[in-house]
């Protein structure tokens, strides 16, 4: 009885598998073609925008996407539909949020994040129709607009400014995950702080490494990093860590005589960091809004970018915010720099 | 007599069947109060999640899914089964995982050579790093939860250290994906093409191989018998001849080389690389999956498509406009539901089943006294 | 095990047995009675008042207190402490507690002195605290389980004394045992359970143990004695200079056996006397390999065993009948086939190579069950749903299944009814006939002095002295067993008490 008991139970699961197995029924876009058909989808542009992991409100990276959309919407009159990403994402759900997406009519498809590379490609190939805007990497697709930034040279005059800010001649570098794009980050500022006053010490830490990408969403781990920086000694911190880089500044607001750097957007004027203001030197500002709203535009324009748009300092794709004033004073060394990347004279490097 | 016998049987597999059915049933109450919370309709939550769950493009991304669960979760139930609480399964496939890919990518071997030498490699890395965690049980005490949760954060470390251009791995186009040499085509895993719906992972076979070895192994061979001796009860184990300290150092080392398989349908059917956005916190869903599934084979197998459907309708629920943490909700609470589901039923069942064993034994000797007097 | 219809009057004043074998229901009702179990059905009247019971407090409210079969008793506090350990709103801790202790224990002769550490304490003395600490919680009702399990006769009869002395002070005393000798002993009255049912009541005076035990079985009385000698002159197992000892947490080393030698030939039983404790269970775990000895050789019929592991020993031949069945001999979440592989796995018939035959395995286990009157209902049951009892024959089934040359018997027969007991007997004597031999570690005297060929006595991990079981009285051997005699134990006519004041 025992067996043939365990027996049927086996048949049954076979079966049940094999019914899987047979992928039955239509796909998820035939059924939601028909369904998307009939809600309309309102009229203007329908942007689709499939964040990375800490989606919009993650003050940095995230956010500056979104506000190039939001500015988008409101010039061309759309709507945007927003997925984000989980720390435990496999290539499979990332093709499905960009599938999503572009089978639910959504044109074009904006995917924040180098991590989408793989799944744009594979997905543009499936939607030749829809446009999609890939941020910090880059895909061969023919309808992919791969947008990256010389993060490289935005840090280093972030080093310039936290060279010439520090009291102490002690710095520090707070990147997420030791990825290469953080890495990026990293060299131009090790390498502008240096090239503006040897002396200087910089103390650099990653908060998660390889293949665990929490480091760019654990405001409490960058934090303890920060934290334990400052009791090092160090009295500027830049942080190139997504959302994880609000602990940090949290963390440097405690400490008299200490300034953070942000990143990505001007932090100073996020609302979500206004009690901390006063100690954000500047932000390294990646204008990923500018690419997202110029590649948005592009394809409202019905002449949609593709191939690789790079955002460097000279086309102000990347520099420091001077909201707060506090690094007015020391605008001219600034400028100087600048000028320096610009016309050639320095080379900054792409990897420590 | 025999037909008691049945009752009883009958009994226990509905027993079995209800403590999931249970389990599932409260988490789905407790997430449709969670959705109205939020201000949504449940049932049309519900109502999407299976149109969507059952289109057949999703029919196939839960397999492919599940596949990897299943192995995850077998693994976390051979230790479980042995009372040994294997947290290092992530540690150990992301390792295994690594270190195969490595192996792959320098391969040139012709795919049948390849492929089992990659799986061999993944096996006997995941094998060996939980070795380390048997035997410091074995010869100083050391209780595994405690070292395989340093020997992941280990792993992540080795790994985060090789993984860089110059050291085991290469720059991607682009300058931002940094991944191992990629394998060659002739490496790559048979898969079967489902039209629109996808590309199913041919490593769903070896899942079920492996869910028909841990069912024939555990409960069919001497081995097995021992294993599951030493998890009821070590002190019996021991006085019925195992070796107690023999069983737990090759016990892990099996969890292990199951848990260097978790990576490969990853690595051999769709990455073809290990890159630094290589899926982990696998291991930890084995754990609840094994959970899920009482350590069953067929159970386990169930556990993981549920949990691959959970994922995909979720995933879709956030593109419905629903928040996206219902699913960590669902998830968190079907876990819940099912620990105290099972201890519920448990014992209510071994109440049963004395309450049965001594109204059986009342009745024959009812029957026995009427003979006599007869 | 459920229970139904039990009607039983306990009177104040007087001490109450409560016998039947096990499985009977006993256990059971004393939780009930006790609070830690609640009735489906009927209702328990204290003074004329109905009463329900949640928890042992409850019960303990009602003046109702429990002393467990196995004391509950903290070995590094005093016996103060020990008292007033949960119980500090009554008394204070200091004092005012002294004083109480020593009141109630002047009140009823039980000789306990407060300050003492409770390690220092033998036995019987662990035996009167748990006592006082009921009493001293203000417990007009007794209940205790199998007190004599732990006791040498000696003992036994002081703590009859103390029973006899609550008695006359008003107390009620409900007492539970096998042993029908001290039951009718002491008892009052005598209740008798059968499959959960009271079966009668009767007084002692006008019964007959035999009468007593046929009302608890329906059958007749077995008794242990072996008739012929089948001792052969062939040694089968040889012990040499055992000696195991081990560090506790303070560091100190501590001797549990020393200098054991002794030689079980075939056909023969050597039985081995001694109150619990004195290192009889860890000589069985370094026969059976459990354990590793420091020091001395054991040969198995010709072969050195002395460092062999477990399974090797099994695999020789040496049967193994536990001490703790639930934790060394079951698998109490396993079904009972499962149970029947149990240390057996690697002989036939339970596998053929490295598989398992479970139909083979499933069959003979259906053959245990027939052959060794196992009540159950069917091979798939767990063992934890089984009476003590019938766990115990299915542990002696399996392990007399394998043609055992060796037989390490551990109290067989504990926790067994009357009936299976004799089975049980005539297993061990019919196996002995064929040459088997056996090691019977017991603490029933008369199955000691009555099974045995040879007997010796252990006392703190040494063999102190020998007797020859046919001549030999239980009062004698208690004496040995407590210290007070040793060396060759011959059988006086004097009194048991003069032997011993001889032995000092």
């Amino acid at each position: 009885m025992r067996r043939v008991a365990k027996l049927s139970a086996a048949c049954i699961a076979t079966a049940a598998l094999a019914l899987t197995a047979t992928a039955c029924g239509s796909t998820s876009s035939q059924n939601d073609s028909s369904s998307s058909a009939s809600s309309g989808g309102g009229k203007g542009i329908k942007i689709g925008l499939a964040y990375d992991v800490g989606g919009r409100g993650d003050r940095s990276f995230n956010d500056s996407a979104a506000r190039g959309a939001d500015k988008a919407v409101k010039e061309f009159n759309g709507s945007i539909k927003e997925l984000t990403a989980k720390p435990s994402d496999t290539e499979a759900d990332r093709e499905q949020r960009l599938t999503d997406l572009a089978s639910a009519g959504y044109n074009p498809i904006v995917a924040v994040g180098f991590s989408y590379a793989a799944s744009v490609d594979k997905v543009a190939k499936q939607f030749p129709k829809v446009n999609f805007g890939l941020i910090d990497s880059v895909a061969t697709s023919p309808n992919v607009d791969s947008i990256t930034f010389t993060e490289e040279q935005g840090s280093y005059l972030a080093g310039v400014a936290a060279a010439l800010k520090t009291k102490k001649d002690h710095v520090g570098f707070i990147g997420g995950v030791d990825v290469p794009l953080i890495k990026k980050f990293e060299a131009g500022y090790v390498q502008g702080v240096h090239d503006t006053n040897a002396k200087v010490k910089v103390d650099v830490q990653y908060l998660t490494h390889g293949s665990d990408t929490s480091g760019f969403s654990s405001p409490d781990k960058g934090k303890a990093a920060a934290q334990g920086m400052l009791d090092n000694g160090a009295d500027v911190i830049y942080s190139a860590a997504g959302s994880s880089g609000n602990g940090s500044i949290e963390a440097v607001h405690g400490a008299k005589g200490a300034w953070a750097i942000g990143v990505d957007s001007d932090q100073y004027n996020i609302p979500g960091l206004a009690a901390y203001k006063s100690s954000i030197l500047t932000s390294m500002v990646k204008n990923v809004d500018v690419g997202v709203y110029d590649f948005i535009k592009s394809v409202h324009d019905g002449k949609p970018l593709t191939g690789n748009q790079v955002y460097s300092l000279a086309k102000n794709g990347v520099g420091l915010a001077t909201s707060g004033g506090f690094i007015d004073d020391i605008k001219a060394q600034l400028d100087a720099a600048k000028k320096k990347i610009v016309d050639g004279t320095v080379k900054v490097k792409t990897a420590p | 007599m025999n037909k008691l016998t049945q009752r009883i049987d009958k009994e226990r597999l509905l027993l079995g069947i209800a403590a999931p059915l249970l389990a599932i049933v409260a988490a789905l109450v407790v997430t449709a109060l969670v959705i109205l919370a939020t201000g949504k309709n449940p049932g049309s939550a519900f109502s999407d999640m299976v149109t969507y769950g059952s289109a057949s493009d999703s029919q196939v991304y839960i397999l492919n899914k599940a596949t990897t669960y299943y192995l995850a979760g077998v693994s976390v139930a051979i230790g479980f089964r042995m009372n040994l609480f294997n947290i290092g399964v992530d540690g150990q496939y992301r390792i295994a995982a690594f270190f195969a890919a490595v192996l792959g990518g320098a391969l040139t071997t012709p795919g049948w050579i390849s492929i089992p030498l990659i799986i061999l490699c993944a096996m006997a890395t995941g094998a060996l790093w939980a070795a380390i965690a048997g035997v410091l049980k074995v010869t100083r005490g050391v209780s595994e939860v405690i070292s395989t949760i340093m020997l992941n954060s280990i792993a992540t470390a080795i790994i985060a250290y090789l993984l860089q251009p110059g050291k085991l791995a290469e720059l991607q186009s682009g300058g931002t994906v940094i991944s191992t040499k990629p394998l060659p085509s002739s490496s790559y895993f048979f898969q079967i093409n489902t039209g629109a719906a996808g590309e199913l992972w041919g490593f769903i076979v070896i899942a079920v191989v492996v869910g028909v070895a841990y069912w024939f192994v555990l409960g069919r061979t001497r081995f097995g018998f021992d294993l599951r001796t030493v998890g009821q009860s070590e002190s019996a184990a021991m006085a019925s001849g195992v070796s107690v300290k023999k069983m737990i150092a090759t016990s892990m080392v099996i969890s292990g080389a199951v848990a260097g398989l978790i990576g490969m349908p990853t690595l051999l059917n769709d990455s073809h690389q290990f890159s630094n956005d290589f899926p982990t916190g696998i291991g930890f869903t084995g754990i609840a999956i094994a959970l899920l599934g009482r350590n069953n084979p067929v159970g386990i197998a169930l556990g993981a498509l549920l949990w691959g459907f959970l994922e995909r309708t979720t995933n879709h629920l956030e593109f419905e406009g629903y928040d996206k943490e219902i699913l960590g909700v669902i998830q968190g609470v079907i876990v819940l539901c099912v620990v105290i589901a099972y201890e519920l039923v448990g014992r209510y069942g071994l109440r049963r089943q004395q309450q049965r064993v001594g109204a059986e034994l009342a009745a024959q000797a009812a029957t026995t006294q009427k003979q006599e007097v007869a | 095990m459920a229970n139904k219809d039990i009607d039983i009057t306990v009177r104040t004043g007087t001490v109450h047995a409560l016998c039947g074998e096990n499985g009977a229901g006993k256990s059971t009702l004393m939780k009930i009675l006790y609070g830690m179990q609640q009735p489906d059905e009927g209702t328990i009247t204290v003074n004329g008042e109905t009463v329900t019971f949640h928890n042992p407090a409850d019960a303990i409210a009602r003046g109702i207190g429990m002393v467990h079969q196995h004391f509950m008793l903290a070995d590094n506090l005093t016996v103060l402490e020990n008292v007033v350990l949960g119980a500090e709103k009554l008394y204070g801790i200091g004092a005012k507690a002294r004083t109480k202790i020593k009141e109630i224990s002047d009140a009823y002769g039980l000789n306990v002195r407060p300050d003492v550490l409770l390690e220092e304490l033998g036995v019987a003395d662990r035996q009167r605290v748990e006592i006082l600490k009921v009493l001293y919680r203000g417990a007009k009702t007794l209940i205790l389980d199998e007190p004599t399990a732990v006791l040498v006769p000696q003992e036994v009869d002081a703590l009859f004394d103390n029973l006899r002395e609550l008695k006359a002070e008003g107390l009620t005393v409900i007492f539970i045992s096998h042993k029908l000798g001290e039951v009718l002993s002491v008892a009052d009255e005598i209740t008798v359970i059968r499959r959960g049912t009271t079966v009668g009541t009767v007084e002692p005076a006008g019964t007959t143990p035999k009468q007593l035990a046929e009302l608890m079985v329906g059958s007749e009385l077995p008794t242990p004695e072996t008739q012929e000698s089948t001792v052969t002159d062939v040694p089968l197992l040889k012990i040499d200079g055992l000696h195991l000892s081990q560090t506790d947490l303070d560091g100190v080393e501590r001797v549990i056996l020393d200098a054991i030698s002794f030689t079980i030939h075939k056909g023969e039983v050597l039985g081995i006397a001694g109150v619990e404790g004195n290192g009889q269970s860890e000589l069985v775990e370094a026969i059976m390999g459990i354990r590793d000895p420091d020091a001395g050789v054991i040969t198995l019929d010709g072969t050195d065993i002395s460092h062999a592991p477990t399974r090797n020993r099994r695999e020789a031949g040496v049967g193994y009948i536990p001490e703790d069945r639930h934790r060394h001999g079951l698998l109490l979440e396993a079904p009972l086939w499962e149970n029947r592989i149990l240390g057996h796995v690697t002989e036939k018939p339970n596998s053929r190579g490295q598989l398992l035959d479970i139909k083979a395995a499933r069959t003979d286990t259906e053959r245990i069950i027939q052959a060794y009157d196992v009540r159950t209902p069917g091979i798939d049951v767990t063992a934890a749903s089984l009476s003590g009892g019938n766990q115990q024959k299915l542990i002696v089934g399996r392990e007399m299944s394998h043609a055992p040359k060796l037989l390490i018997a551990a109290h067989p027969t504990r926790g067994v009814d009357v009936g299976a007991q004799a089975a049980i007997w005539d297993h061990i004597r019919e196996a002995r006939r064929e040459g088997l031999a056996v090691l019977l570690i017991s603490a029933d005297l008369d199955e000691l002095i009555g099974l045995s060929d040879t007997l010796r006595v252990m006392y703190r991990g040494r063999l102190v002295a020998d007797a020859d079981p046919a001549t030999i009285t239980p009062e004698e051997l208690g004496s040995a067993m407590t210290g007070a005699a040793a060396g060759h134990l011959e059988h006086t006519e004097d009194s048991a008490e003069d032997h011993e004041d001889d032995a000092r």
